[in-house]
Order: C-alpha cells, then structure tokens, then sequence
C-alpha cells in the first residue's frame, strides 16, 4: 500500500538548520503552522504564523501532511513491543485502538498530533524546543468546539471560516513556550 | 505525562455552561408542536425530529468528546456506558442506565426515568404514534456514527404512552473504521 | 435554582429548529420560514411568562411589564438582563442586550487572509447569506418576547437590530 503520491518523506524536512530568526524559544512566536483535518480527509483549517519556506502548493502539502500521520499513526502502533494485537500495516484502525504517537521533533521544527475519537485531527508545528504540546491541543480542540461548532453559521465539515476561532487561536498561540 | 483521565459526568455537568431547563423544555414542546401543524403526519414528524437528532449529534460528539477527556471508542460496551453515564449527564443532567445486554454485547437498553424533555407534557389521542423523544435517537445514532459506529435506535418504551420509563435500544451494525481518503497517485 | 441541563441543549435544537426550516422545509420561501419560527419562540415566551408570573400581582402599566421582561424574564433565560431600555412614550420600547449569549459565537466576517486555503468556498454562507441566516436565527427570540408581552395582555411587534454584533437591540412596538 502507497500511502504518498510519489515523493517522498525525506521532503518535509526542508533545510539543514532552522533559518535564523524563525523562533526564539520564548514565548510570542514558537507557533509555525496549525492543520486541522476532519475524519473524511479535507482540510478544515490551515493556519500559518511563521514559515518562511513554502515548497508545494497548499492542497499538496495538505495532503502529504495528511497522509504522513496517517501513516505514522500505522507504523507506530505496528511497531508497538507492548502490544500482542498489532493489526495489519495499512489496515484502518478504530478510533483510540493501537498505541497513540503524539509528537516528533527534528532539528528544525516540531510536530504534535492529536486525534479524536471523532476523527478531527489538530496537527501543530512549532519550534523545536517547545515543550508538551498535548494540553494546548485540547485547548485548540476547545476553541473549535466553542467557535467553530457552536457557530450556528458554520456548515459542519466545510473549511473553517470563523473570524472569532482565528483570533481566539492566534492569541492563544502566542503563548506557547 | 499521561493523558488525561476522563472525567465523571458530573464533574462535566457542573463544569458546562447551564440553563434552566424549563426552556429547553418548552422550546422542544413548541418545536414538536409546530411540526406537528407543518407537515400534519405523525409519522413525519417522527422523521424529521430523528434527522433533527442526527445532525445535531453530528455535531455535538466534538463537544462531548473535548470537554470529557474520553479518547477512546472501541468497545461497544464501554461506549454504551460512557453515553448513559456521562453523556446524558452532560448534557441533559440525567443519568441512564445499560441494561439487557445481547450475548453478543452489540445491542443494550438505555433507560432513562427521569428526562427533562417530557416534563409537563401530556400527549393528546391524535399524537398516538409520535415518539415525541425521538430527537433523543437521533442525537445517539449521530454522534456514534462520527465514532465509527453505525448503528440502530429505536423505542422500547416511553413515558408519554403510559411506561415507567424512557427505554432506547441500541444496536450496533458495524464499526466503520476510517479509510485512508485519498486515492493513492492523485 | 431549578432544574437546569447544559446550554448546548438549547443552543443545538434552536440552531438545528433553524436550520431545518431555512434549508429544508421552505427553503424556496424564507417568509414562511421566518414566520414558523417566530411562531414557535411565541410559544416559548407565551408559557415562560405564564409560569413566571404566576405568583405577581399584575402589571399597571406598559413600561412595569416591559421592565419585568428586562430583568427577572431574561434573567431567567440568559442569566444576566437588558444592559439598556429606551422609550420613545409613544408605545417604542427599544432593549438592548450587549452581549446577547446567542449571538456570541456567530462570526459573519470571513477573514481575507484565509481565502488562499480552501477551494470549497461555496459551501459556506456568503457575508450576506450570512447576515440573512443570522436575522433567521433572530425570529426565535423576538419571538419569544412577543408571546410574552402577548400573555401580558400586550399586544405588540417585535424586530430586532444586530448591526454592532454581539450587541443586539430588540425594538418592541405595542399596538395600540
């Protein structure tokens, strides 16, 4: 089973070394970029503080964002030494079954991750050296909950245009450390 | 650090924001009774409250989900307890109770004895076949469809034509877990 | 207090009562819709008042009633009352709730900088769409202060005013 069309993972990692400036490791700017995914795929929300390098145009990258953790998601419960049910590698699995990988850091940026049992998948990029990023997801799913759901204008399942959820975000991304 | 726990039903409740339940009570009441002038058969109000049901579960399984802490839907039997005793604590302020299991463990009862929907409400002869609360199975079938589960609910007994208690069975078809979205190449 | 459930109960079959009778019962005829909605938030306030005057002497005059609906009625149902009453003394009552609780999740403005994002953008209420799904969502109240003021033995009309949202000002007119 191919889950990316074509290229490969070594892409996302784009540059050597974070490009001076990107993030001080203080609070104010470790936020790069938030994705919000719902459980059929489409990306309800791209939001982007700092990233200066772009390299494929925005449904690609989603795309290829969606279909690494999708598959992350596969291989680490795979490759779980706890567990005796391992399932096949490809095979879907259920929601909160298998081991649950939450984060990966490389030189340049890290990557959280959390998925719901109703298959919202909130993935946020920040600065290599921010802290655990698990309790400010929930914050962010909280904040999609109060302005996005409970926003009787917006269409369940359409990308998110909710000027109140935006500011709520940015000024809540500020302060992450 | 571990994830967190979830939490109790009443720990949620006291947590939510609340309102008197009086309007709730009767904004359903007058929901049920437009209808009922609107599209005049019983059996498409039934209809229309259980799609009412569906879309707002649709939506409020996130809700559920973010301000609970439960991560995790897998078993069927754990799912069900977890609607009876924090869902509808949640939410309505009432707890239910799973009971008659099936061998299998894919269908049960959620009983509810006291449900704020049908407080000072009287049936009259001509709404015989109304399942007034039947918003109630929509909400259920809704919200566990958005959990990968599909399934069926349906009226066992009801308060409004004379039974001691609300009862709800549940019956799980299948468990839909998710697909990879894209086609692979495009 | 009394019996309370979560305000999400009442946000979620308002929200859906709504948007069932826009897009699905008459969506060719949002007048009908306006006006079945109007009629089920009468309902509402027509038994919520009954019940909440229950043990009142009855009103005097115009301008108590209206004053009960501004404190103890939305007190009941917001927990909180009209920030503002004005009169005009020629039957005008205009009350206005600054941070009226069903309109503090609405966001009517798409942010400009988020277009690039997504190619569905059709799927969602354009801004005026947006602003006419909105005052559908209004019927419900105004609504419920006609039926009310009506149990009051007030007759009345009732619209309301959103353009500085969350603000909103309910325009009572009594007939005469």
């Amino acid at each position: 089973m191919q889950f990316f069309g074509g290229s490969s993972v070594a892409e996302i990692a784009p540059s050597p070394a974070a490009p001076p400036g990107t993030a001080t490791g203080l609070a104010g700017n470790n936020a790069n970029m938030l994705y919000i995914f719902n459980r059929s795929g489409v990306c309800l929300l791209y939001r982007e503080w700092h990233r200066p390098l772009h390299t494929l145009d925005p449904q690609q990258d989603q795309k290829l964002m969606f279909g690494l953790l999708f598959s992350l998601r596969s291989f680490t419960a795979k490759m779980d030494p706890t567990s005796v049910d391992k399932g096949n590698l490809g095979v879907p699995l259920l929601p909160g079954q298998g081991c649950s990988f939450y984060s990966f850091r490389t030189n340049t940026y890290k990557l959280s991750f959390m998925e719901c049992p109703s298959g919202i998948k909130i993935i946020l990029v920040t600065h290599p050296k921010t802290g655990d990023m698990r309790e400010p997801l929930r914050y962010i799913y909280n904040i999609y909950v109060e302005y996005v759901i409970k926003n009787p204008l917006y269409v369940h399942g359409s990308p998110i245009k909710c000027e109140l959820f935006n500011t709520n975000l940015d000024q809540y991304v500020k302060t992450l450390v | 650090m571990a994830p967190l726990a979830p939490r109790t039903g009443d720990a949620v409740f006291a947590n939510v924001e609340r309102v008197n339940a009086e309007l709730f009570t009767l904004t359903y009441g007058a929901i049920v009774r437009q209808l009922l002038t609107d599209l005049e058969e019983v059996e498409e109000v039934n209809k229309q409250l259980d799609q009412m049901g569906y879309n707002i579960g649709v939506r409020l399984i996130d809700e559920f989900l973010a301000k609970s802490n439960v991560s995790r839907c897998i078993d069927f039997r754990e799912t069900a307890d977890v609607i009876a005793k924090v869902g509808f604590k949640m939410f309505l302020g009432v707890t239910a109770s799973v009971t008659n299991w099936d061998p299998e463990g894919t269908s049960c009862s959620l009983v509810l004895e006291d449900n704020p929907l049908v407080d000072f409400v009287e049936l009259p002869d001509t709404c015989q076949g109304l399942y007034y609360c039947n918003i109630l199975s929509g909400v259920i079938r809704g919200a566990l469809e958005m959990v990968s589960m599909k399934t069926e609910v349906t009226w066992v007994r009801d308060m409004l034509h004379g039974d001691d208690a609300c009862e709800l069975r549940v019956k799980l078809l299948k468990q839909v877990p998710e697909e990879y979205p894209y086609k692979d190449d495009d | 207090m009394g019996r309370e459930v979560a305000e999400s109960c009442v946000d979620g079959v308002v929200m859906e009562m709504v948007s069932a009778y826009c897009n699905r019962f008459y969506s060719s005829q949002p007048e009908l819709a306006a006006r079945r909605i109007e009629a089920i938030g009468f309902q509402v306030g027509h038994q919520l008042s009954e019940r909440y005057t229950m043990e009142r002497p009855r009103f005097t005059d115009h301008l108590e009633a209206i004053k009960f609906i501004c404190k103890d009625f939305w007190s009941e149902l917001f927990k909180k009352q009209i920030d503002n009453l004005k009169t005009n003394h020629r039957g005008t009552f205009v009350l206005q709730d600054n941070q009226f609780r069903w309109l503090t999740r609405i966001s009517i403005d798409a942010s400009p900088d988020n277009v690039d994002a997504s190619p569905q953008d059709d799927s969602l209420p354009a801004p005026n769409n947006a602003a006419q799904f909105t005052s559908m969502h209004l019927y419900f109240p105004c609504g419920i202060i006609r039926g009310a003021l009506t149990n009051l033995g007030i007759p009345c009309a009732v619209s309301a005013d959103i353009s500085n949202l969350p603000a909103c000002s309910f325009v009572v007119r009594i007939k005469a």
